[in-house]
């Protein structure tokens, strides 16, 4: 099968224009997307100014705005931080290790019959440059840091973008809608968060 | 053995990643020496501290991590001005660290990933810890003497082997961040309600079915996590109570009509059993138990988690369920409010 050609990203702002590029067309070509972002090779000092962590939880911290078209952002992990089980408000999640690793744990959608909670499909852990890729066809997923002496810090791109999703309690399959809301934005700093997390983790 | 490059931040040493197995910075004038506030030695192969590093009289921060350390050297007594520590990965254990270390003022100290069975007893007289971190060691509990750490705000044990924690750890009134996830927890003492300063609490993956009702009184707390713990989701239907003892209904009596009592009425046995009556946690219900009580799940939803099942006493079980500091979750809750009294049952807990 014929592939065109993917150019290697030299640096982060060679991946983001690549990326603009890409998401000028309609579609999206997930392979294309997914072998873009993992050929990208990680280099703190391109990336730094944007990972700003919080101390209690895991920060999302805005890179690009795609033109509309996708959010790219950079998540920061404290040691033992993690996500609540949520969806992708029908939207592709790429999502790329820059730095340690993160868990990712798969789960089907809780159906209306749900006894003895929502039981995980799958797991796999995420080692630096690797990129994964959900939506919600797939499925639901929680993503960790498990490690209790390294941070992580991973890059992620959302297409199209999305301000809320749904989280999930693992014990029942009950969800709510939250808010996403950004610890910085074009590594500035941006206190809009509210100071109660949302999440059910 | 390697030697340094020149150095342009003056305050600031990155020796990191060089495969160093020593450091040997003799050649250093006195008043480079006492420039280096900061000194990164990670990820190299150093087996032990070079005594050089203990010559940098105005240290402040040193980070060894990623290393294969076993001990550490008397001579870091020296460095009376260090105030952070790290020293993650390596092999480091309660009997690696000279006995007066804890005359040094270090307010950082993070030892994650070492072999620590237990914390050793000079890190429990350091007043001026602020940070501790013991993350991913093998400690089996927590010392009450954890309690004098007065300046602790932030404590990280999780990915331990602890079953227990003590109800000590609500005297660390600074706190406000108590990690003890990825543990073998199985309940948490209702005086963590003490830790007014606390704004996050990872729990997740122990062996929790509940939580104390008290947890309601962190009001501050911004974050709870949860996750991967046995926490019943509904309460069982059919229990039956243990019946009071005769001396727990006289004791009652007693407490519930204020008949006054003193030693002089009283041998001092039973004296001392009427003064532990716990009072029935139904502001409707002025009754008091003893031994024989019934404990009733109550689910709450908490700090935007949907329904944390809360555990609170009940004198009998025609004693109905107080109020959550939630009206809105009660009236979301199942069908608990329609259970008639005498079905309500104890939750047999493991």
């Amino acid at each position: 099968m014929e592939q065109t050609e993917v150019m290697k990203p030299e640096s982060l702002d060679d991946l983001i224009k690549i990326l603009h590029k890409i998401f000028e067309s309609d579609s999206v070509n997930v392979e294309e997307v997914q072998n873009i972002m993992e050929s990208y090779e990680s280099k703190p000092q391109e990336w730094m100014k944007f990972a700003k962590f919080d101390q209690y939880r895991y920060t999302r911290n805005l890179v690009d705005e795609g033109n509309g078209k996708f959010n790219l952002m950079i998540l920061c992990w404290g040691e033992g931080h993690g996500s609540s089980i949520h969806d992708h408000t029908d939207s592709h999640c790429f999502l790329k290790l820059l730095q340690g690793q993160l868990k990712e744990t798969l789960f089907d959608w809780p159906d209306r019959k749900l006894s003895g909670g929502m039981v995980q499909k799958s797991q796999q852990v995420l080692l630096e440059n690797q990129c994964a890729y959900i939506n919600d066809s797939i499925g639901l997923h929680r993503v960790e840091n498990v490690s209790h002496t390294e941070t992580a810090v991973s890059l992620h791109l959302y297409s199209p973008p999305f301000q809320t999703c749904q989280t999930f309690d693992q014990r029942t399959g009950h969800h709510n809608t939250v808010k996403m809301t950004f610890w910085s934005k074009f590594g500035e700093r941006t206190p809009f968060e509210t100071t109660v997390s949302q999440e059910n983790n | 053995m390697a030697r340094f490059p020149s150095i342009d931040d003056c305050a600031v040493l990155h020796l990191s990643r060089l495969q160093l197995d020593d450091l040997n910075l003799e050649h250093l004038t006195d008043s480079k020496r006492q420039q280096i506030h900061q000194l990164h030695l990670t990820n190299n192969r150093l087996s032990f501290l070079p005594p050089s590093v203990c010559f940098l009289f105005n240290l402040e921060y040193l980070d060894i991590s990623n290393n294969t350390l076993t001990a550490l050297p008397d001579d870091i007594m020296r460095l009376t001005n260090l105030k952070t520590f790290v020293a993650k990965n390596n092999f480091l254990d309660e009997s690696s660290f000279p006995k007066e270390f804890e005359r040094m003022p270090v307010e950082n100290l993070n030892l994650s990933g070492n072999r620590f069975e237990d914390i050793p007893m000079q890190f429990l007289k350091m007043t001026t810890l602020q940070s501790l971190s013991l993350g991913g060691n093998r400690l089996k509990n927590i010392p009450a003497e954890i309690e004098n750490l007065t300046s602790l705000e932030m404590l990280y044990l999780g990915g331990n082997l602890i079953s227990s924690i003590p109800p000590e750890v609500a005297n660390l009134t600074s706190l406000r961040y108590l990690v003890l996830c990825d543990n073998r927890i199985q309940s948490i003492p209702p005086q963590l309600n003490k830790l007014h300063s606390l704004l996050s609490l990872s729990l997740h993956n122990n062996l929790l079915t509940f939580l104390p009702r008290e947890i309601l009184s962190l009001v501050h707390l911004q974050e709870l996590s949860l996750r991967g713990n046995p926490l019943v989701v509904r309460f069982i239907k059919d229990m039956t109570y243990d019946p009071p003892s005769l001396m727990e209904l006289a004791g009652r009596t007693v407490k519930s009509h204020n008949l006054s009592f003193s030693l002089s009425d009283l041998p001092s046995n039973l004296v001392h059993y009427l003064n532990l009556a716990s009072e029935c946690p139904n502001p409707k219900c002025a009754g008091v138990y003893f031994d024989s009580c019934v404990r009733h799940i109550k689910f709450v939803d908490f700090c935007g988690k949907y329904r944390l099942p809360l555990m609170h006493y009940l004198c009998s079980p025609q004693c109905s369920s107080p109020c959550s500091s939630n009206p809105q979750s009660d009236a979301e809750s199942e069908d608990e409010n329609s259970v008639p009294p005498d079905r309500l049952q104890r939750v047999l807990l493991g």
